[in-house]
């Protein structure tokens, strides 16, 4: 038996070399397959005769309507088989395995930039997607997949900081109220922060002043301290749960994605009602924007049928929809016009970018520098 | 389980109890009610915050049976459960079959290899289920490259890829578990057997197989114990559309706990325990 | 078996011996490879071959996208060995699981004994009733924990009906840790369990009836023999408690990383993710493991051969 192992060893890394080496020519032809658009359908029709009876959509847990699948079906006679993950590199781990059976996901705005550099998504065809003239410019174009190319936006999210109205009457306009110990001695045990290696230390860094994406070693040195600090006064690091633990009081202030505040705040679907005593701000000093985005996987043999998704996804109607279920921000701004006065008016209140805000945001990019916060974050937990 | 140990252990049994042991005895009791209530209380609480109106189901506020009525109106989550439990009783199975096979000839034989067929054995439970479920993913990759390459048909992972998997670290629990009854057992009773005629076919049944059977049943509940709450395995080797339960608990759990997961919750360890049940009726008359 | 019988003698005299030999020797070795094939097949094709790939990337270059880079270099050892930060994981991770182990044993032996002396038609049940728990998913039951722990919870609640201060429970290592022995629990009793269920209980009374006192009785009869129970559910509860990243996650707070959470991040949280880096931290963990358990069970199965 001994004798084998060296020879699988070998025959494994031959297999490995040819099977899971990224393609390498991000400039494949757009939608290769069987169902490629004629130019009949060019003008954003659908071809009903072009399209699968099935698509498996694999997107984030809680991330759309179920009733949006359903009348998905009802329109075009597709069944939408949903699939959900919890992280970007849970997806991608999936899906660079190959076969991974899916024919849509939604990577993040780094995440559109790693998949497309593997060849895991394809280019999309932009005459199947008219409805991309509803989404907001300010959100397209973006530095992970200039021109969107491999990708649309499907939602965005601001990450700031959620609070108890009750515990916090004159409201919280600054990191501080997180970072400054004279301040969270206050509600020591009843806080969170994201867990997340860029969100937190990003958090950090605004405090003191500094870009989230700054990677200098003094300052990344400061924003170690500066957590660690802060870690004794912390109830946890938390990213899941967050929307339910403020809405039950078990927090009264964390480090929060705006969508997890409006969650928080009106109740997520009929999963649980809100509680309207959480609010959410952009701390003054700034904070972080990132967007989820919607792709098609290379291995899909149903790319024409997840074109048509893609653009139903996209119509105002739908999209407004899904946004009042989900909680996070849409970037359709027709889509947006159709929002109820609720929503609307909490946007007024501080859970979406205004105008003003949107000076203060900042996307989290990804390069061999940013390796560095993986480190930070080490160091951090490992106190 | 019970009649086969019985023939050896009535004996060893009666006087035993005796007066000397009360205070002992009263210890054990009194560890084992705590340990019992230990075990017990967060599972009272989940199935009594499935009946609860408080839609965080962190509070009692009241009775209702919407949560049972959402679940069933899930798809989803029923599929799931249904998913999940067909993977474990496949696995169970298998696994507790070939895991029995293997600790008979691990404790019978002598053999080259065996060694190695050891630290074989140990490793499934060595390795963190998190490495497992990459090394079957990247496994799996290669493996699907190359039935692909050969026979040109593309295939995806489903639920069998979940049921190999599943059945690859169940083995070694099984395993464990029956050395440990193949242990103690005393080899002159089949030695005796033998003597007095006994096919070595007729010993395993007759003889081997009735003793052990303790070990195996112990090891079969583990496998399926196991693959119950498997959650990272199931996740990287499931394939589109067939979710487990467990997958599906964790993603919702992270987001927010509703009473709807109580209820599947509860649901889930009434089938379990009705299964089990059952084949424990069937064993019995038997 | 019958204490009186015919005498027990071989077969006859008729088939010459060698040939005899000969034949069992062979119905033998197809009898260990029927017992044997299934069990290595199975686990050489779906476990040591996925391994092989594991140790593999270990030996290979972080890729800046997350992926594997086939380009051999020992540099994820060299960082696992000189930096605190992974040095410290697995001296966390080993003396947590040392503590869960032990407090398993601790309460968990006088459970298996209480179980394998209850009356006969009791024990299946009991043996039961542990295992029961452990068929609803083990998130959602570390979630009820939650419940039972947090600052507004069911303890918590008792407390401030009595008059008593809030208690932080949740979000402590002493959470961790409890909820790690919940978890493991059955894993050491149900070996122990299965040892105890062999155990000559008239060995105690033989040794009582020998002035042993019942402690040294435990001590130099019951304990030794029940070994390989001891050691298969240490065995059990030790190594998944090393792995284990939920609990620490939902009842610690996500504060302090054992290897488990360390290996979760590596592979599947930090942008990119580093493959080979966690590659290399499995693997030392498991040739660690390895070693241990491999010592464990000889010095154990040695005892009594």
């Amino acid at each position: 038996m001994k004798r084998w192992i060296p020879l699988l060893a070998m025959a494994l890394v031959m297999l490995s070399a040819c099977g899971s080496a990224p393609a390498s020519a991000p400039a494949s032809a757009p939608a290769a397959s069987t169902d490629s658009p004629s130019g009949a359908a060019a003008s954003g029709d659908v071809d009903t005769s072009k399209l699968a009876k099935e698509l498996f959509f694999y997107n984030w847990s809680d991330y759309i309507d179920p009733s949006i699948l359903d009348d998905f079906e009802k329109e075009y006679g597709v069944k939408v088989t949903l699939d959900t993950y919890d992280q970007n590199e849970d997806m991608i781990a999936k899906v660079r395995a190959g076969n991974s059976g899916y024919d849509l996901v939604v990577p993040s705005d780094y995440a559109v930039t790693t998949m497309a550099a593997e060849g895991l998504i394809i280019p999309l065809d932009k005459s199947l997607l008219p409805n991309i003239s509803h989404m907001n410019p300010d959100l397209l174009n973006k530095y992970f997949d200039e021109g969107n190319v491999n990708s649309v936006p499907y939602m965005y999210g601001i990450s700031g900081i959620a609070y108890n109205k009750q515990d916090f009457p004159d409201g919280v306009d600054s990191w501080a109220a997180l970072f400054d110990p004279a301040q969270i001695e206050k509600y020591k045990g009843k806080f969170s922060m994201l867990d997340d290696e860029r969100e937190s230390p990003g958090a950090a860094l605004k405090y003191l002043g500094k870009s989230l994406n700054d990677t200098d070693p003094a300052d990344l040195k400061a924003a170690e301290d500066l957590l660690i600090a802060q870690k004794p006064f912390l109830a946890a690091y938390n990213s899941s749960d967050v929307n339910r633990k403020l809405a039950s009081g078990e927090y009264v202030i964390a480090h929060a994605w705006s969508g997890q505040a409006i969650q928080a705040h009106n109740g997520l679907g009929d999963e649980f009602s809100g509680n309207a005593d959480i609010m959410f701000t952009m701390p003054k000093e700034g904070g972080m924007i990132w967007m989820d985005n919607l792709a098609i996987l290379k291995d899909s043999p149903n790319a024409y049928t997840a074109h048509v998704f893609i653009n139903f996804l996209m119509r105002p109607d739908i999209a407004a929809r899904n946004t009042e279920y989900i909680g996070y921000l849409s970037p359709n701004k027709d889509a947006v016009d159709l929002l109820s006065q609720d929503i609307k008016d909490l946007y007024a209140q501080g859970f979406a970018p205004d105008a003003e805000m949107i000076k203060r945001l900042e996307w989290a990019v990804r390069n061999e520098k940013t390796t560095a916060f993986t480190d930070l974050w080490t160091v951090v937990k490992g106190e | 389980m019970i009649e086969a140990t019985s023939q050896t252990k009535t004996v060893a049994r009666p006087a035993s109890a005796s007066e000397r042991t009360s205070l002992g005895g009263f210890a054990l009791l009194a560890n084992a009610v705590l340990l019992y209530t230990f075990l017990y209380v967060p599972i009272a609480i989940l199935v009594i915050f499935s009946f609860t109106s408080d839609q965080f189901g962190v509070r009692w506020t009241g009775f209702t049976l919407d949560w049972y009525a959402r679940l069933f109106a899930n798809e989803r989550l029923m599929g799931a459960a249904l998913n999940t439990l067909y993977v474990a009783l496949i696995s169970t199975v298998a696994s507790t079959i070939i895991g029995t096979l293997t600790a008979l000839a691990m404790e019978r034989y002598r053999f080259p290899g065996r060694s190695g067929m050891d630290a074989l054995l140990y490793l499934p439970i060595v390795i963190p289920e998190i490495v497992m479920a990459v090394a079957l993913l990247a496994f799996s990759a290669f493996a699907f490259d190359l039935i692909q390459s050969i026979t040109g048909t593309p295939i995806r992972r489903n639920l069998t890829t979940v049921i190999i998997a599943h059945i690859a670290f169940s083995i070694s629990f099984v395993v464990v578990v029956v050395r440990t009854s193949l242990k103690n057992f005393d080899r002159r009773l089949e030695e005796a057997a033998q003597d007095l005629g006994a096919s070595g076919w007729q010993t395993f049944w007759r003889i081997t197989f009735p003793l052990i059977l303790p070990g195996i049943i112990g090891g079969a509940l583990l496998a399926f114990t196991l693959s119950l709450d498997d959650f990272i395995i199931s996740l990287f080797l499931s394939g589109p559309g067939t979710s487990l339960l467990p997958v599906e608990v964790y993603n919702k759990v992270r987001r927010a706990v509703t009473p709807e997961i109580n209820a599947i919750s509860t649901l889930m360890l009434i089938i379990s325990i009705a299964l089990v049940g059952l084949s424990q009726l069937a064993q019995r008359r038997r | 078996m019958r204490p009186y019988g015919p005498p027990l003698t071989h077969g006859g005299p008729t088939m010459a011996l060698d040939t005899l030999q000969k034949q069992r020797q062979r119905s033998s070795r197809l009898r260990l490879a029927g017992l044997l094939g299934p069990g290595a097949f199975w686990l050489t094709l779906f476990f040591a071959m996925p391994l092989v790939i594991i140790l593999l990337y270990s030996f290979m270059t972080a890729g800046p996208r997350g992926n594997v880079i086939w380009q051999a270099t020992f540099e994820q050892y060299t960082t696992l060995f000189t930096k605190d930060i992974y040095v410290n994981a697995y001296t966390r991770s080993i003396w947590a699981s040392v503590l869960t182990t032990l407090i398993c044993l601790l309460i968990g032996y006088p459970l298996a004994l209480f179980i394998a002396r209850s009356p006969q038609a009791w024990r299946t049940p009991l043996l039961f009733l542990i295992l029961i728990p452990f068929w609803t998913n083990f998130l959602v039951r570390i979630y009820a924990w939650q419940i039972i722990l947090s600052n507004n919870g069911l303890i918590n609640s008792a407390f401030q009906a009595l008059g008593l201060p809030t208690q932080t429970l949740l979000y402590t290592e002493n959470a961790t840790l409890l909820g790690l022995v919940y978890g493991e629990l059955p894993f050491m009793v149900l070996p122990l369990y299965a040892s105890l269920d062999r155990f000559d209980f008239t060995l105690m009374e033989a040794a009582a009836d020998l002035g042993a006192s019942r402690w040294r009785a435990f001590l130099r009869v019951m304990l030794p023999i029940t070994m390989p129970g001891i050691a298969a559910g240490s065995v059990l509860v030790f190594i998944p408690t090393i792995g284990q990243f939920v609990v620490s996650e939902l009842l610690g707070g996500a504060k302090v990383d054992y290897i488990g959470n360390l290996l979760q991040r590596l592979f599947l949280r930090s942008n990119p993710p580093n493959w080979p880096l966690g590659s290399a931290m499995a693997v030392v963990m498991m040739g660690v493991l390895m070693i241990l358990i491999m010592l464990y069970f000889r010095s154990t199965t040695e005892e009594d051969r």
